[in-house]
């Protein structure tokens, strides 16, 4: 997935393509792989009683009654899953003595099949259930201002411009977003709202940042720390004042579409959605495709990589960086509407919660790649719900244990799978003509 | 540079109206309540003292429109304001790191009292309080401790607490009795003795129903208070936190939630809002009337009277009463509540109300007494 940022590898001969790939195969894959088997056969398989049950639910709440929850016997399917991950850790051995990449998807079988066998652990002999549907949405709602504001993060690094200020553009998308829906008295108003708060905020970093080249993570921090005070300000008076007219709940309705939405289990948590969740497959997908495969990602690449070079070839390099970070702002703002208009909530004092830090560590962890963000922001999504599932369905795992699992989950990937990352080369350094 | 330079200025210009915005209601408050500060002495006439009396306040990082402890923290000091006609200054906290700094600000400000609203402002309030023996000090829903957490009396700060056990009690008995699926849930938002009281007394609340009705298994999520762990949801912030927490807990066929969480309740209440027939305990203020985007699912609230705490104390000391001996908000001197039903009214069977009124009157009368290793000590 990340072969599009990879320096170009023209390979004129197989001799030296084959010498390139070579340090790539590495017993790491392996290791991990069976590390999680002995984890699964030690702590779980062992553990679990012969007798025990884990309750599997399958429905979401609006079709309960259609798809019965599904009891399968504890031991026997961890004992499946167990099978799996040590024939994954076979196969990548087997990939490793032939000297032979392993495709992603045994990573993908192995994480899953991890992940199922600590629900089934968790779960077994339990009256409540392992609830594999709302498990997910509550991931893909909680991902979803962390995919908005990666994207924001990559338009701006891309070019250059360290975008410290995520936090400061959701949480005044949030806040225009609701305060344009309520007025309005239409959810849809705030979705055009909230983008232009958020850039109005891009707008604020890319002048400093560019026209007097105040170093941008000062500028950043500054910025999200008077959007906290302005909003908190607003909150307690024009908008607790009016409730009535300010601050007015606005959901946006969800829009069911047919035939997707009828897959089970994957179709309710993605095609399911308030037009927002829409727009972000939308925009992830396109800047995707835009950056590395249209004039205007190029460009954006090379201001961010070697301002002089694309000055020297005609590109305007911080007329490019301004409206990047002004577009990176709107899309964060944009990101912020699903805190309120996205989410049915009015707007609540500093309700972004740090979110946007979180997002620039993912687009940090996704090596400033839109897709890899995606990944990061899903896998934080998804650790911060399963520490909400272990929670309600009584694990008995200390609460503090339980919040800190995302964060803990995110270094271990740091750690194990990404590696060194690095950034746009000219990232955070203003470009003056010399 | 001369253009950095009129930027500096025009943003130093710009704080300072903004600044000065931010300054006016307090203004306006003092005019109010004790017209021009000349006047007031003679205005206020029960005590000359009144008018150089300054009642201070300093919120918690939640601030005080949160439509719960704060805000009611604030409407205490309010209403104490124009009753006595003495001064009243509030300062918002805006995280964490602000707490010693705004407390030390009011204590240099001259205020003859500075109430901390909340657990958070305990070390604070603490340290201020034995740094400034001549000024008196009050703090909501924390006593002091040491460094080892031994509790700790200090001459000049009186600990305003509550023993919400006793009200959570009944919420959780009624709602053992309200739920149709048999599963009933609560989260936190830190787990903080003045968050875990509420979900002690919820738990026992429900155990006393089963108890009571021998076909009765109304299974409570997200507390267990032998092993006192249970579900948090992290902050007092994250409202899309509490609505997921809240998914989570309705895809488990829980029909009655008790977010314990100040704003974050707004997300539970939210996720009740789109499933069918969840209904919300609210907790701190009656939530019917100050969450009234959502009062429909309102069953009832758990009320924890600040407000009338915070002007009983403030009273106490402008006739110079001040004591250091803690106020302990309970069933008994109504420092603690159940909200009325509102729309339930008629919803809630005639024998599930007369046997809430009978245990509270045991609790009143000490034949029934909740225990909670939260529970202030008394």
């Amino acid at each position: 997935m990340s072969t599009a940022t990879q320096p170009h590898q023209a390979t004129p001969s197989d001799e030296t393509s084959v010498q390139r790939t070579r340090p790539k195969v590495s017993l790491k894959s392996t290791i991990v792989y069976a590390l999680a088997a002995l984890v699964t056969l030690l702590a779980w398989v062992l553990d679990t009683p012969a007798d025990a049950r884990t309750t599997f639910q399958f429905g979401s709440s609006g079709d309960l009654f259609r798809i019965p929850n599904v009891p399968v016997p504890a031991l026997g399917f961890l004992v499946v899953l167990l099978v799996v991950m040590l024939a994954a850790t076979a196969f990548s051995f087997w990939r490793y003595r032939e000297r032979r990449p392993l495709p992603a998807w045994v990573h993908v079988v192995v994480g899953a099949s991890f992940v199922l066998a600590f629900l089934t652990f968790v779960g077994a002999g339990r009256s409540t259930v392992i609830p594999m549907v709302s498990l997910l949405a509550g991931a893909l709602a909680l991902s979803v201002p962390l995919v908005f504001g990666a994207m924001s993060g990559v338009i701006c690094e891309r070019s250059g411009i360290i975008n410290i200020a995520i936090e400061g553009q959701l949480l005044f998308g949030a806040f225009a977003g609701a305060v344009a829906a309520s007025a309005a008295g239409s959810g849809y108003v705030g979705l055009i709202a909230a983008p232009i708060a958020g850039g109005l905020v891009g707008a604020g970093l890319a002048w400093f940042a560019v026209t007097f080249r105040v170093n941008q993570i000062i500028v950043g921090v500054v910025l999200n720390t008077l959007i906290i005070g302005l909003t908190g300000f607003l909150f307690s008076t024009v908008l607790s004042d009016n409730k009535a007219l300010w601050n007015t709940r606005m959901p946006l309705p969800r829009i069911r579409i047919p035939l997707l939405a009828d897959i089970p289990v994957i179709g309710p948590v993605l095609f399911n959605q308030t037009i927002l969740v829409y727009l972000m497959y939308a925009l992830v997908i396109g800047l995707q495709i835009m950056l590395f495969r249209s004039r205007w990602g190029l460009r954006t690449r090379a201001v961010g990589e070697h301002p002089k070079a694309a000055d020297t070839v005609g590109i305007k390099v911080n007329v490019r960086r301004v409206w990047n970070t002004i577009l990176g702002g709107a899309i964060a703002g944009l990101g912020g509407a699903f805190f309120t208009v996205g989410s049915g909530l009015a707007f609540g004092r500093e309700m972004s919660a740090g979110q946007g830090y979180i997002a620039l560590a993912a687009m940090i962890l996704g090596k400033w790649n839109p897709w890899g963000a995606v990944m990061a922001a899903l896998l934080f999504g998804f650790s911060k719900n399963l520490g909400n599932v272990l929670s309600t369905i009584g694990s008995g795992v200390p609460s503090e244990l339980l919040l800190m699992l995302p964060y803990v989950i995110t270094i271990l990937a740091v750690a194990g799978f990404v590696g060194r990352v690095r950034p746009p080369a000219a990232e955070g350094v203003p470009y003056t003509k010399s | 540079m001369r253009r950095v330079l009129k930027l500096a200025t025009a943003g130093a210009a710009a704080t300072l109206v903004l600044a000065a915005c931010g300054e006016a209601p307090t203004e306006e408050d003092t005019n109010a309540a004790g017209g021009e500060n000349a006047e007031s002495s003679e205005a206020a006439g029960g005590g000359e003292e009144a008018g150089d009396f300054k009642a201070c306040m300093v919120s918690d990082s939640g601030g005080f429109d949160d439509q719960s402890f704060n805000q009611s923290g604030k409407e205490g000091l309010d209403s104490s304001v124009e009753a006595l006609g003495i001064e009243g200054v509030e300062v918002e906290s805006q995280a964490d790191t602000d707490y010693a700094t705004n407390v030390s600000n009011l204590v240099s400000q001259g205020c003859s009292i500075t109430i901390g609203v909340g657990f958070l402002l305990e070390d604070a309030i603490q340290s201020a309080a034995e740094e400034n023996p001549d000024t008196n000090f009050a703090l909501i829903d924390s006593a002091f401790s040491d460094a080892d957490f031994a509790p700790v009396e200090l001459d000049n700060a009186k600990p305003i607490l509550f023993n919400t056990a006793e009200a959570s009690f009944l919420a959780g008995y009624l709602a053992a009795g309200m739920t149709e699926s048999g599963t009933v849930a609560t989260f936190g938002g830190l787990q903080i003795p003045s968050v875990a009281v509420f979900m002690d007394g919820f738990a026992d609340g429900i155990a006393k129903y089963n108890e009571d009705n021998a076909d009765a298994d109304v299974q409570l999520l997200g507390w267990d208070k032998e092993a006192q762990e249970g579900a948090f949801s992290g902050d007092f912030e994250n409202q899309s936190q509490g609505q997921t927490l809240t998914e989570q807990f309705i895809s488990q066929g829980a029909d009655i939630v008790m977010p314990v969480a100040g704003p974050v309740g707004l997300g539970a209440a939210a996720a009740a809002s789109e499933s069918d027939g969840v209904h919300i305990i609210w907790v701190d203020s009656d939530g019917y009337l100050t969450a009234s985007e959502y009062s429909d699912l309102m069953l009832t609230s758990v009320m924890k009277q600040i407000g009338p705490a915070v002007e009983q104390t403030v009273t106490e000391t402008v006739e110079g009463g001040f004591s250091n001996e803690p106020y302990v908000g309970t069933l008994e001197n109504e420092g603690v509540g159940l909200a009325p039903y509102h729309d339930f009214e008629g919803e809630v069977p005639e024998e599930l109300t007369t046997q809430i009124d009978e245990y509270r009157d045991q609790i009143i009368s000490g034949d029934l007494v909740i225990e909670s290793p939260n529970s202030p000590q008394q």
